[in-house]
């Protein structure tokens, strides 16, 4: 097995690191503080053509491969420091692959250049009030008119990107009376549809440049050219874009955990406690010790499942693994980071603190880690 | 392949990996899985990584319909479709 990268994949990454370094960071303490999108970034992000990666060059796209994305991807959330932007861009990029893969030609012709440019903003609608873990149980629903639209009602809850998308990638029940499998559809809501509307972005204790809030469906009419695949395939597409997510967003968590590792390291490298640096101390060596076998065990894991996935296979057990592992050990990474800091872990000035409360929502969104230790168990036979 | 082999290799992953608590379950090749609750959305996830391993197919975008998971005919029916427009590829 040969796990090394091609001289273009470490030419995008450092270019990458590069500019997220001297583009991305300032006025972040403020944006956290205030839970403001940073729109600006975003338009950075969108000129330096990071959403349009993975897509066919005829939509605007760079047609690079999975790992090569997933690789960028990585790279932009070692340098980029707020967390909420690279999630933001990493469901702009998740909304364009259920299009690419799913759409119709004229739906990839009319959204996946957005999707690109950045121009519009994309969200996907699966979890509602009642209904997390167990998303197919959702509620919303989406009946057939005598003209052909579809009228959809119900409430989407934690959207991401939400409050601000221009387009939504919204699942419905378009047919209660069956199971999951063939009573679910997706559809692509745009925010000029009467009877869509977003709520103002939600506070959170962490993400807070990321914008969270609730879709609410009142009769909001869609025509059917904007059903995405075909009518009861909802619960399907849902299964596929699960598992690419969970292919695709741990590509961020490794980014932040090496980061956090690093400045642990000139850290713990530079402080002194009872005659020596603290890095000699066992109890901080370990912890960071730690930090880069997590890391490097993750990175095994996310390559090889995307590796599989440009190989057209599936990889549902490897992305469950990978996502379970690699989101818990961001959140043991950020909270033994903060320690390791002492009290200036614990002070909003040296950022440690952003980066634990930015991790805490890894092990919740993508399915919780709970969802992910029963998948694989069901994988294995049991 | 012949379509019964197909058929059978199916069935033995359906219950064996899908039916863990109910072995003895019998149900027929024309049986709907999904509305016996036999197969549900996790269970093609599973099936799908068998069937993609076992039969050297890529089921796409264009493949994953309800109607084709909702038996082992159809099912089996699909994986034909599929290895013969792989092999006219």
């Amino acid at each position: 097995m040969d796990f090394s990268y091609t001289d273009e994949q470490l030419d995008l990454r450092d270019s990458i690191i590069k500019f997220s370094g001297q583009e991305l960071n300032d006025d972040l303490a403020e944006h956290d503080k205030n839970g403001r999108f940073p729109m600006d970034k975003w338009k950075k992000c969108a000129d330096m053509q990071i959403m349009a990666l993975p897509f066919p060059e005829e939509y605007g796209g760079h047609g690079a491969n999975f790992l090569t994305t997933v690789l960028s991807y990585n790279a932009l959330a070692y340098a980029c420091k707020d967390a909420g932007l690279v999630h933001a861009i990493g469901t702009q990029i998740l909304c364009g692959f259920q299009i690419l893969h799913f759409g119709s030609d004229r739906q990839k012709q009319d959204f996946l250049p957005l999707v690109c440019s950045g121009e519009k903003i994309f969200a996907q609608a699966i979890t509602e009030p009642d209904s997390g873990s167990d998303a197919l149980s959702m509620r919303t629903k989406a009946e057939k008119a005598a003209d052909g639209r579809y009228v959809l009602n119900g409430t989407k809850m934690f959207i991401t990107n939400g409050p601000i998308a221009d387009v939504v990638v919204v699942f419905a029940l378009t047919d209660p009376a069956k199971k999951t499998l063939g009573g679910i559809s997706c559809f692509i809501v745009e925010k000029e549809f009467a009877g869509f509307g977003r709520s103002k972005p939600l506070e959170k204790m962490g993400l807070k440049t990321l914008q969270n809030g609730e879709l609410v469906f009142e009769d909001c009419h869609v025509p059917p050219t904007h059903l995405l695949g075909r009518e009861g395939q909802g619960a399907l597409i849902f299964n596929e874009s699960m598992e690419l997510e969970r292919c695709f967003l741990p590509a961020a968590h490794l980014g932040t955990m090496e980061r956090v590792t690093e400045k642990c390291v000139r850290y713990v490298n530079e402080r002194n406690a009872f005659g020596h640096t603290i890095g000699k101390f066992q109890a901080v060596a370990h912890k960071i010790a730690q930090m880069k076998v997590n890391i490097e065990l993750g990175k095994l894991m996310l390559h090889k499942a995307a590796a599989l996935k440009d190989q057209k296979k599936r990889a549902s057990l490897e992305a469950s693994i990978g996502k379970l592992f690699i989101s818990e050990c961001l959140k043991k990474t950020c909270l033994d980071a903060v320690q390791i800091h002492g009290g200036y872990g614990f002070m909003t000035e040296y950022e440690i603190e952003r980066d634990l409360r930015d991790s805490i929502a890894a092990t919740i969104y993508s399915g919780t880690s709970e969802m992910q230790y029963n998948m694989i168990s069901k994988m294995m036979g049991l | 392949m012949e379509n019964t082999k197909t058929e059978e290799i199916i069935r033995e992953f359906i219950t064996v990996n899908l039916l863990v608590e109910q072995k003895d379950l019998l149900f027929s090749d024309h049986e709907s899985l999904i509305d016996s609750g036999i197969i549900d959305s996790f269970g093609i996830m599973a099936l799908l990584g068998f069937l993609e391993e076992k039969f050297a197919i890529k089921v796409d975008g264009a493949d994953l319909l309800p109607e084709n998971f909702d038996s082992i005919i159809t099912i089996s029916s699909m994986v034909g479709q599929i290895v013969n427009r792989q092999s006219e590829a």
